[in-house]
C-alpha cells in the first residue's frame, strides 16, 4: 500500500468511527484536554510575545496590542460560521447525528467569539478612532453575523422535537453561508473605515515579523481553543442526546459506584 | 391569498402607516424628510413584507394543502416558487406600485421616484424568496413571528443597503447602474437558490 492509501484509510476511518456518538465520546475524552494544554500554552507563548517582545507600533504605540485578542477572535468568528455551516451540510447530505451536534454546539461559542470580536473592537477604536462604534462596514457586518448566531440559536430551541430542531438549524447555517459574502460584499461598498488587509495582503504581510510571530501563536491557540470549548460542549450534548442508550446509562452507574 | 380581501389589503395598510410615522416623530423641515423618505419607504417595504409572510404557508399548513403539495410528484420547489411569487404579487408588487404616492408625500425629486420604484420592483420580489424561507422554517411553530423576524431580517440587509443606496446616489448625481446589476443578481440568485431551501425547510419541519 502507498502512504496515500493508508493516511486515507486512517482519515476515512476516524472519520467513520467520529460518526457515532459513543466513539465520539470514548476519544474525545482523550483529545479534549490535548485541546486545552495547547490552546494554554500557545496562548501564553503568544501573550508573553505579544506583550512584553514586540515593539511597540510608530502609530498607535502600545495600544495596539490589543491586536492580539482582537484579530485571531475575529478570524474564529467566520471559521466557526464556515465550520457550524459545513457540518450542517454534512449533516442534511449524509444523515450524519455528530455533523448536528457540531452545527448546534459551534453556534454560541461562534457569537461568543463574535461578540468578543467587536467587544474588543470598540474598546481599540475608542483611543485610536476616538469612537467606541462607528456605522464602518466591517463593525456592520460583524454585528449582522452575531444576529445570524442568534438566529441559528434561537431556530433550535424553538423546536420540540429534537430531531426536526436540528436539521432547521442546519438548513438556517447553509442558507446563511450563502448570504454571508453577499453580505460582507455589500457592506463593505457601503462604508469604510476600518484598517485594509493587513496579514494576508498581495506581496506578504505588512507587519513586522515580531508582531506576527505572536499573532500566529494567538490565532492557533484560540483555534484549539474552540477545539476544547466545542468537545466539551459536544460530550454534554451527546450524552444528553443518547442518555436512554446503554452506554450512557452504564457510564452514570459506573460513575455512582464509585462516588 | 386573492380570497380574502383583508391580507391583501393588511401590508399595504402597514406599509403607509410605518412610513407615516416618520414625518410624526422627526423634526419638522421639508429637507430632512426629503433627504431620508426613500430609506424610510425602503424599510416599511422590508417591515411589511415581513409582517405578511407568517401567513404565508399557515392557512395552506391548516387545511393540509401543503402537505398534499408535499406528497404530490410534482417538484415542491417549482410549485414553492410559484407560491412566492403569487405571494409577492399580493405584497410587495402592490407595495411598490403604492411607494410613488409616498414619495409624492415626502417631496422627492421625480427622478428619484424612479429609481426607488425600479429598486423596489427589483427588491421587493428577493425580500419574498428568502423571507420565504425563514416562513417555511416556522411554520409549525404557534408563534413563529418573532424568530421570523430574528432569522430573517439580517438576511435582508444588502438588499436594503444597495436598494437605499441607490438613493443616496441619485441625490449626488451619481451612476445606480452598478446597485441595479447588484439588486438583479440577488434576485436572480433568490429565485434559482431560494425555492429549493423552502422546499428543504418544509420537507423538515413537516413531517
Amino acid at each position: 500500500m502507498n502512504p496515500i492509501t493508508i493516511i486515507w484509510n486512517f482519515l476515512s476511518n476516524t472519520y467513520h468511527r467520529l460518526g457515532s456518538p459513543r466513539e465520539f465520546y470514548t476519544i474525545s475524552r482523550y483529545t479534549t484536554p490535548v485541546f486545552g494544554a495547547l490552546f494554554l500554552v500557545l496562548s501564553l507563548i503568544g501573550t508573553y510575545f505579544g506583550l512584553f517582545v514586540a515593539p511597540a507600533d510608530y502609530q498607535q504605540g502600545d495600544s495596539f496590542r490589543i491586536l492580539f485578542v482582537h484579530v485571531p477572535v475575529a478570524w474564529m468568528s467566520l471559521f466557526v460560521y464556515v465550520v457550524m455551516a459545513t457540518a450542517g451540510a454534512i449533516g442534511l447530505i449524509w444523515r450524519m447525528k455528530m455533523a448536528f451536534v457540531v452545527t448546534i454546539c459551534s453556534a454560541p461559542i461562534g457569537a461568543a467569539f463574535t461578540a468578543l470580536a467587536l467587544m474588543t473592537g470598540s474598546i481599540w477604536g475608542k483611543p485610536i478612532w476616538g469612537t467606541y462604534w462607528v456605522w464602518d462596514a466591517r463593525l456592520t457586518s460583524e454585528l449582522i453575523l452575531l444576529f445570524l448566531y442568534f438566529g441559528i440559536m434561537a431556530v433550535y430551541y424553538a423546536f420540540e422535537d429534537r430531531k426536526t430542531a436540528e436539521k432547521a438549524t442546519a438548513l438556517l447555517s447553509v442558507v446563511g453561508v450563502v448570504i454571508v459574502p453577499i453580505i460582507h460584499y455589500s457592506v463593505e461598498w457601503w462604508s469604510s473605515l476600518h484598517q485594509g488587509v493587513t496579514v494576508f495582503a498581495e506581496g506578504g504581510p505588512k507587519m513586522p515579523p515580531e508582531m506576527l510571530l505572536p499573532l500566529a501563536f494567538m490565532a492557533f491557540g484560540f483555534m484549539f481553543f474552540y477545539g476544547y470549548a466545542l468537545f466539551l460542549s459536544m460530550q454534554n450534548k451527546v450524552l444528553d442526546n443518547e442518555r436512554k442508550s446503554g452506554w450512557v446509562r452504564a457510564l452514570v452507574n459506573n460513575k455512582e459506584q464509585q462516588s | 391569498m386573492f380570497r380574502n380581501t383583508s391580507s391583501l389589503i393588511q401590508p399595504l395598510v402597514f406599509f403607509i402607516i410605518i412610513a407615516l410615522l416618520f414625518p410624526f416623530s422627526l423634526p419638522a423641515e421639508g429637507l430632512l424628510l426629503q433627504r431620508i423618505g426613500g430609506g424610510v419607504i425602503w424599510v416599511s417595504a422590508v417591515l411589511a413584507t415581513m409582517l405578511s409572510l407568517e401567513s404565508m404557508f399557515h392557512s395552506d399548513y391548516q387545511d393540509g394543502t401543503l402537505e398534499q403539495m408535499l406528497i404530490h410528484p410534482r417538484s415542491l420547489s417549482l410549485a414553492m416558487l410559484g407560491k412566492a411569487l403569487a405571494h409577492w404579487t399580493a405584497t410587495g408588487l402592490i407595495l411598490t406600485l403604492f411607494s410613488p404616492l409616498l414619495c409624492v408625500t415626502f417631496n422627492i425629486p421625480s427622478e428619484q421616484i424612479w429609481v426607488l420604484f425600479t429598486g423596489l420592483l427589483l427588491g421587493t420580489p428577493s425580500l419574498t424568496l428568502i423571507g420565504a424561507i425563514g416562513a417555511a422554517l416556522t411554520v409549525t411553530l404557534r408563534r413563529g413571528g418573532v424568530l421570523i423576524a430574528i432569522i430573517i431580517l439580517p438576511l435582508y440587509i444588502p438588499i436594503l443597503i444597495f436598494g437605499a443606496g441607490m438613493l443616496t446616489q441619485v441625490a449626488q448625481g451619481l451612476e445606480v447602474t452598478s446597485q441595479l446589476y447588484a439588486l438583479a443578481a440577488i434576485l436572480a440568485l433568490s429565485i434559482t437558490l431560494a425555492p429549493f431551501a423552502i422546499a428543504g425547510a418544509l420537507r423538515i419541519t413537516i413531517n
